[in-house]
C-alpha cells in the first residue's frame, strides 16, 4: 500500500491548516470507506501523501436535533450514529431512506454523511434527500468558515465546492414545515450493496387547501451532480397533486436530466425510471403530508 | 433446525466437522500460509483477446530492485496443459488466444515490487481478427485459431434417434424457440492463491485450493516434463469452487517458478495471491450457449419429436468443453421420453474467455431450452405444465435420445415432480393472470406498486460422475489402530472439501462403514503425498464416489483386523460399472452411471414499471437416494438455488471484442442477503440409487438446474411474455414489457 503521512488532529482549524500546508497532496479521511479503497485500488488519481484524520475532533461527531433548530449532522458523524439520533427517523424519514442502504450495515458503522458528500459520487445516496430537505453545508477554511446550499455544493463527479484547505463541517437542516412529506427511493439491479441508477427524492408541502405550496424534486445518478428538477417541481406547485399531475410531474423531470447509458441500463431506461420514481416518491411524499 | 447429535448413523445433521475453525477464523486458506524466506510472484496478462507476440523483453524487468527473476514460455520445458487436450500454454510464446493468456512470471522479494515490474516488461504485439461469436467462428471461411480445430469447431456431438420427419408430421402441434444462455463468474469467496516450495523429499509441492488433487499433479508434472510422483500438491482449505478450480489457475505457475528457480540455486518457496479482478479475468466461466430447439407433440401431450441445435462458446482451449457440450446434447431434450430426436450440439473454440466447469456443466443451459419449450407447448396445448410433465418424463426402462434407458434404482421423476407440486399447492396457483393497469393492488405504502405476481415450474436431470467412457474411480485408506478393540480409525481420502460439507460426509460414511463413532474417525484429507487418486469434487460425485470407496476400504480393513493385523491398513479403489462415449453417426450410449432428479416451483413478483423480478418463493423437490447429512443437502439447495438466481436474474457478465467489461463485484452482481427468497422449502427424497452407497446420489448440483425456467415460466405467468435469454435483468424485463425505448414525452 502507498505510504502516507497521518495526522489527527484536534480541531477544525488545525485540520484546515495542515490541509492547506500540504495542498492538494494532502486527503481528510473520515470513515474511510470511500479512501481507503481508492488508495488501495488505485483508483482517483494518485494516492495521498498526507491523510488528516477527523477522528479527534470532537464537534465534527455531533449530531444535534431540536424542532426549532432543525437537525445538525456533524461531518464526521457515522450513517448508524445519525441514525440513532432521536428525531431524524422521525421528522427526516428521507435521510433514513438514502442512508441506511448505503453498504452494508457494518459501513454505515464507520462511514460518515460527511465522507459521502465529500466524495461526490453523482449516485451518492444521502445527498437528493438532504438537498431536498433544504440542506445548507458548513465549510470551514484555514481563516473563515462559510455556508452553502447543499445543492450549490457539488461541482462534478468526485468534485465538489471545497478549496484547498476547505473542510466540511457539518450539515444542518431545517425541521420541515407541517404538511410536509419526503421520500428517496433508487433504483438497483440488486436489492442492496448496490450503486444507485437512478436515485429520487421528493419533498412536498401542502397548503391548508390540500394543493402544493411548495415541491423539490432531487434526482441522482443522471447527471453529473445531484440535480434538482425544477420544471416539475414547477409543474406542481400550487396544483391539486392528482395522479395525473404526478405523472406529468414524472415525464417533465425525466427531461431534465442528463443520464449516461451503459452495462445496467440504457440512457432511456434511466429516464423512464426517473419519471416511475417521481411518481412513487412523491405520492409517499403526499402521504406523509397527509398525516 | 437440524437436531445436535455427535454420534449417530446415517441420516443425521451433524455439525460440520471443519466449522469451529472456519467460524473462529483459526482456518487457513492458501493465501494465508506463509513460509520463511517466501518470494512473490505476479503474472504478466495478455489483455489482448488474440494477437501475435513479436517481442517480449524482460531484461529490464529482470534488473528492477528485488526482482529475483522473470519467466516466460522458454523456461516451461513442455509448455502446454488441459484436462481434456493438452492445446493451452503455460506461458504464451508467439500467439495470445484471450485476454487473460499468461505471458510472462515476475519472481520478486516483495509482491509490491513484482507487480511493479510488471510495467517493464516490453512486449509487442500484432492483433489478430478476434472471433468472439461462436456462430460466425465456425462459419466456413472464417478465420482458424488453432490448425487442429477445423472450421473452429472443437467438437460436434450428433444424437439420431427415430425419424423426426415423421415425428413432426404426425405432431398436431410444433413449438419452436430459439434460446440464450450467458456466461458466468464462479464468484467463489477466496480467489485464487497458492505456496509452493519443495518439500522434505525433493518435491515440487504446492499448496493451492483445487477440486482434484491429482490432476493438478498430473497437470503440473506433464508440463515440467517430470514424473508424476516427483510432484505433490496439498489442499489447505478451500474457500468455493463450483467448477471454476477444476482447470489450471496457478498450479503450474508456481511449480515451474520453484523449481526452475532451485535449478538457478535458489531454495526458496514462492506464493502468489490474486487479486479479485484478476480472478475474474482468469479463469474461466460457464459457457454461453446459443440454443435453437423445434418440437412436436400429440394434442393429448405426448411429445413426438424434438431437434435441437446447441453451439456453446468454448473459448481459445478445450479445457473440459467437450464433456459440458455432452451434458449440454443430452439434457437439451429435457428429462422426457422422444420416439423422435435429432441433435446437433458444437463446442466452438473463439476468443473469448475460456468456459468449463460450473455447477450444473451443461444442464443448465440445456435444460432452459427445454423447460422453456415444454412451459410453451404446456400453454399452447392448453395443458397444466405439472400433468405435461406427467405424461412425458423418462420412466424405468424408458430409453433416452440416446437409445438406452436410465440406470440404476428407481427414475424418480415422477416423484419429484409430483411432490413439488403437491407442496406448493400447484393446482392453486398456477391460473393465469395478468394484471390489468386498472386494478394494480396498492401496497401498504401509499407508493404505487403495479406488482404481478406469477408462479412458474421446472424439471431436471443430471448424472452423477463423470460420463461418456472415462474410466471413474476412487480410492481410499483406512487404517484401523488399537489392540482387542479398535481405538481410532484413520481415513485417508484425497476427496477436496469445497465448501460443500464432503469431508464431514466423509467422516459419517466412515464411521457408519466401520461400525465406529464419528469421534474415533481421524481425517487426513487432499494430499497426493498421502492417498490415492480420489479424482475431482465435481458432478455431484463426491458422496457417491466417496461413499462406495469408503465401504470397500472399510470391509478390506475390519477383514485385516479380524486376521489380527495391528494396525490393520487397507487400501481400496472403487470402480462403476463403465460408461459409453456418444456413437460417432447416432449418439447411441450408456453414457452414465447415475442420475439426479429434481423439480422446482417458484413464485415470483414482478415490478411491470421497472422490470425488477423478485424472486419470493422456492419448492424444490430432490431424490437424493439416501440422505447422509440432511442439514448439508439443505444448504446445497439453498445455495444452488440463490446461486441460480444470480444466473437468471442479476449477474450479467458483460463482454465486448473478447474484453470483459465487468470484472469487479461492483458490476458483476451476484444476489445479496435482501435478494434471497423469503422462504425455499427443500424437499428432500429418499428412493435409493441402485449403485450409490446406501442408496445415496449425488444433488450438489440438481438444484441449480431448474431454477432458471421455472423462473422464466414465473415472469411469463406475470406478465404474458416469454423471456428466451437470460439474465433477467430489470433493464431488459423492461424493454420487452414496453417494447421500445423510452423517451418522455413532452
Amino acid at each position: 500500500m502507498h505510504k502516507f503521512a497521518y495526522y489527527a488532529p484536534q480541531t477544525v482549524k488545525e485540520a484546515a491548516r495542515i490541509l492547506s500546508k500540504n495542498g492538494p497532496n494532502s486527503k481528510l479521511l473520515a470513515g474511510g470507506t470511500d479512501l481507503l479503497v481508492q488508495i488501495k485500488e488505485h483508483v482517483k488519481g494518485p494516492a495521498p501523501d498526507y491523510v488528516v484524520s477527523v477522528k479527534n475532533i470532537r464537534e465534527l461527531h455531533d449530531v444535534k436535533f431540536s424542532a426549532r433548530a432543525g437537525l445538525t449532522i456533524g461531518a464526521g458523524a457515522t450513517i448508524s450514529e445519525t441514525l440513532a439520533t432521536k428525531g431524524v427517523q422521525e421528522h427526516f424519514p428521507a435521510i433514513a431512506d438514502g442512508t441506511a442502504i448505503i453498504g452494508s450495515l457494518q459501513i454505515q458503522n464507520i462511514a460518515t454523511i460527511g465522507g459521502n458528500l465529500c466524495n461526490a459520487a453523482p449516485s451518492a445516496d444521502s445527498a437528493p434527500p438532504l438537498i431536498a430537505y433544504g440542506a445548507t453545508a458548513l465549510i470551514a477554511g484555514p481563516r473563515a468558515t462559510r455556508t452553502v446550499a447543499l445543492e450549490d455544493f457539488f461541482t462534478g463527479p468526485g468534485k465538489t465546492v471545497l478549496k484547498p484547505g476547505e473542510l466540511l463541517v457539518s450539515i444542518h437542516v431545517p425541521t420541515p414545515p407541517a404538511r410536509s412529506g419526503c421520500q428517496y427511493v433508487r433504483h438497483t439491479p440488486r436489492a442492496q450493496m448496490d450503486i444507485a441508477m437512478v436515485g429520487v427524492a421528493s419533498f412536498i408541502t401542502l397548503d391548508r387547501k390540500g394543493r402544493v405550496a411548495d415541491a423539490r424534486i432531487v434526482l441522482g445518478a443522471v447527471a453529473p451532480t445531484p440535480i434538482r428538477a425544477r420544471q416539475a417541481e414547477d409543474s406542481l406547485r400550487g396544483q391539486e397533486p392528482t395522479a395525473d399531475a404526478l405523472r406529468a410531474a414524472g415525464d417533465i423531470a425525466a427531461r431534465e436530466e442528463s443520464p449516461i447509458g451503459d452495462v445496467r441500463g440504457s440512457a432511456g431506461y434511466r429516464r423512464y425510471m426517473t419519471s416511475v420514481l417521481v411518481q412513487r416518491t412523491a405520492q409517499a411524499a403526499l402521504k406523509q403530508a397527509m398525516r | 433446525m437440524a437436531r445436535e447429535k455427535l454420534l449417530g448413523p446415517l441420516g443425521e445433521s451433524h455439525a460440520r466437522v471443519d466449522a469451529p475453525d472456519k467460524v473462529t477464523g483459526a482456518t487457513r486458506y492458501p493465501g494465508d500460509i506463509a513460509l520463511p524466506g517466501q518470494l512473490w510472484m505476479k503474472t504478466l496478462y495478455a489483455h489482448r483477446a488474440h494477437a501475435r507476440i513479436k517481442r517480449l523483453d524482460v531484461a529490464r524487468a529482470e534488473q528492477t530492485e528485488g526482482v529475483v527473476k522473470v519467466f516466460t514460455a522458454r523456461d516451461v520445458p513442455i509448455n502446454e496443459f488441459g484436462l481434456i487436450a493438452f492445446d493451452a500454454p503455460v506461458l504464451a510464446g508467439d500467439v495470445v488466444r484471450w485476454i487473460g493468456e499468461k505471458v510472462a512470471l515476475v519472481v520478486a522479494e516483495t509482491e509490491q515490487q513484482a507487480r511493479q515490474a510488471l510495467d517493464l516488461i516490453e512486449v509487442e504485439y500484432e492483433d489478430l481478427p478476434a472471433l468472439t461469436d461462436p456462430r460466425e467462428a465456425m462459419k466456413v471461411g472464417a478465420p482458424v485459431i488453432h490448425p487442429h480445430y477445423a472450421n473452429n469447431v472443437l467438437k460436434h456431438v450428433p444424437i439420431r434417434k427415430g425419424d423426426v420427419e415423421r415425428g413432426f408430421a404426425e405432431s398436431d402441434v410444433i413449438v419452436e424457440g430459439a434460446y440464450y444462455t450467458p456466461m458466468q463468474e464462479h464468484a467463489y469467496l477466496q480467489p485464487e492463491a497458492g505456496l509452493a516450495y519443495l518439500d522434505e523429499e525433493g518435491r515440487v509441492t504446492v499448496q493451492v485450493a483445487g477440486q482434484w488433487t491429482h490432476e493438478d499433479q498430473h497437470q503440473i508434472a506433464h508440463a515440467l516434463g517430470l514424473p508424476d510422483e516427483r510432484v505433490r500438491v496439498i489442499y489447505p482449505a478451500i474457500g468455493g469452487a463450483f467448477g471454476g478450480r477444476e482447470d489450471m489457475s496457478v498450479q503450474i505457475i508456481l511449480a515451474l517458478a520453484v523449481w526452475r528457480l532451485d535449478q538457478m540455486g535458489i531454495h526458496r518457496p514462492v506464493k502468489t495471491i490474486w487479486s479479485r479482478e484478476e480472478s475474474i479475468l482468469g479463469h474461466h466461466k460457464r459457457h454461453q450457449m446459443w440454443i435453437r430447439a423445434k418440437w412436436g407433440a400429440k394434442r393429448d401431450g405426448r411429445l413426438l419429436a424434438a431437434e435441437v441445435e446447441v453451439i456453446a462458446d468454448a473459448g481459445p482451449y478445450a479445457y473440459t468443453s467437450t464433456k459440458v457440450l455432452g451434458n449440454a446434447a443430452v439434457t437439451c431434450t429435457g428429462p422426457y421420453f422422444w420416439p423422435h430426436a435429432r441433435v446437433d450440439a458444437y463446442a466452438v473454440v473463439t476468443n473469448n474467455i475460456p468456459a468449463g466447469a460450473f455447477r450444473g456443466f451443461g444442464a443448465p443451459q440445456g435444460h432452459f431450452a427445454a423447460e422453456q419449450q415444454m412451459n410453451k407447448l404446456a400453454k399452447r396445448l392448453g395443458m397444466d405444465p405439472v400433468e405435461l410433465r406427467l405424461k412425458n418424463v423418462l420412466r424405468e426402462g424408458a430409453l433416452t435420445t440416446t437409445q438406452t434407458p436410465l440406470p440404476g434404482g428407481v427414475v424418480a421423476l415422477p416423484q419429484v415432480v409430483q411432490v413439488c407440486a403437491r407442496a406448493a399447492g400447484w393446482k392453486a396457483t398456477s391460473t393465469e393472470r395478468h394484471v390489468a393497469d386498472e386494478n394494480l393492488p396498492q401496497g401498504s405504502t401509499s407508493t404505487r406498486q403495479p406488482l404481478a405476481t406469477g408462479y412458474g415450474f421446472a424439471c431436471a436431470f443430471k448424472n452423477i460422475g463423470f460420463s461418456f467412457g472415462f474410466p471413474e474411480g476412487a480410492s481410499a485408506a483406512i487404517e484401523l489402530h488399537g489392540g482387542t478393540r479398535v481405538e481410532r480409525a484413520v481415513l485417508k481420502i484425497a476427496g477436496a472439501e469445497v465448501g460443500q460439507g464432503g469431508h464431514t460426509v466423509f467422516m459419517q460414511m466412515a464411521a457408519e462403514a466401520l461400525g465406529l463413532p464419528l469421534a474415533q474417525i481421524e481425517l487426513v484429507a487432499s494430499d497426493t503425498a498421502t492417498s490415492g487418486d480420489f479424482g475431482s469434487a465435481s458432478a455431484s460425485r463426491s458422496t457417491f464416489f466417496a461413499g462406495n470407496a469408503i465401504r470397500g476400504t472399510a470391509a478390506a480393513a475390519l477383514q485385516k483386523w479380524r486376521d489380527e493385523e495391528r494396525p490393520a491398513i487397507a487400501i481400496y479403489r472403487y470402480q462403476p460399472p463403465a460408461t459409453e462415449n456418444f456413437d460417432a453417426a447416432t449418439g447411441r450410449a450408456r453414457p452414465n452411471i447415475a442420475y439426479g432428479y429434481v423439480a422446482q416451483v417458484v413464485e415470483v413478483e414482478v415490478d411491470t414499471e421497472t422490470g425488477q423480478i423478485r424472486l419470493k418463493r422456492v419448492w424444490c423437490a430432490d431424490d437424493v437416494g439416501k440422505a447422509i447429512n440432511p442439514q448439508l443437502i439443505e444448504g446445497q439447495i439453498e445455495g444452488g438455488v440463490v446461486q441460480a438466481l444470480g444466473y437468471a436474474i442479476t449477474e450479467n457478465f458483460v463482454t465486448r471484442d473478447g474484453h470483459v467489461l465487468t470484472p469487479y463485484f461492483s458490476n458483476y452482481l451476484i444476489p445479496g442477503v435482501l435478494d434471497v427468497p423469503e422462504r425455499i422449502e427443500s424437499l428432500i427424497l429418499e428412493f435409493p440409487d441402485s449403485e450409490g452407497p446406501w442408496g445415496a446420489r449425488g444433488m450438489a448440483e440438481m438444484p441449480f438446474i431448474p431454477l432458471a425456467p421455472a423462473i422464466t415460466a414465473a415472469v411469463h405467468d406475470a406478465t404474458g411474455v416469454w423471456f428466451d435469454e437470460l439474465p433477467l435483468t430489470p433493464w431488459k424485463v423492461w424493454e420487452r414489457l414496453h417494447e421500445r425505448s423510452y423517451t418522455p414525452h413532452s
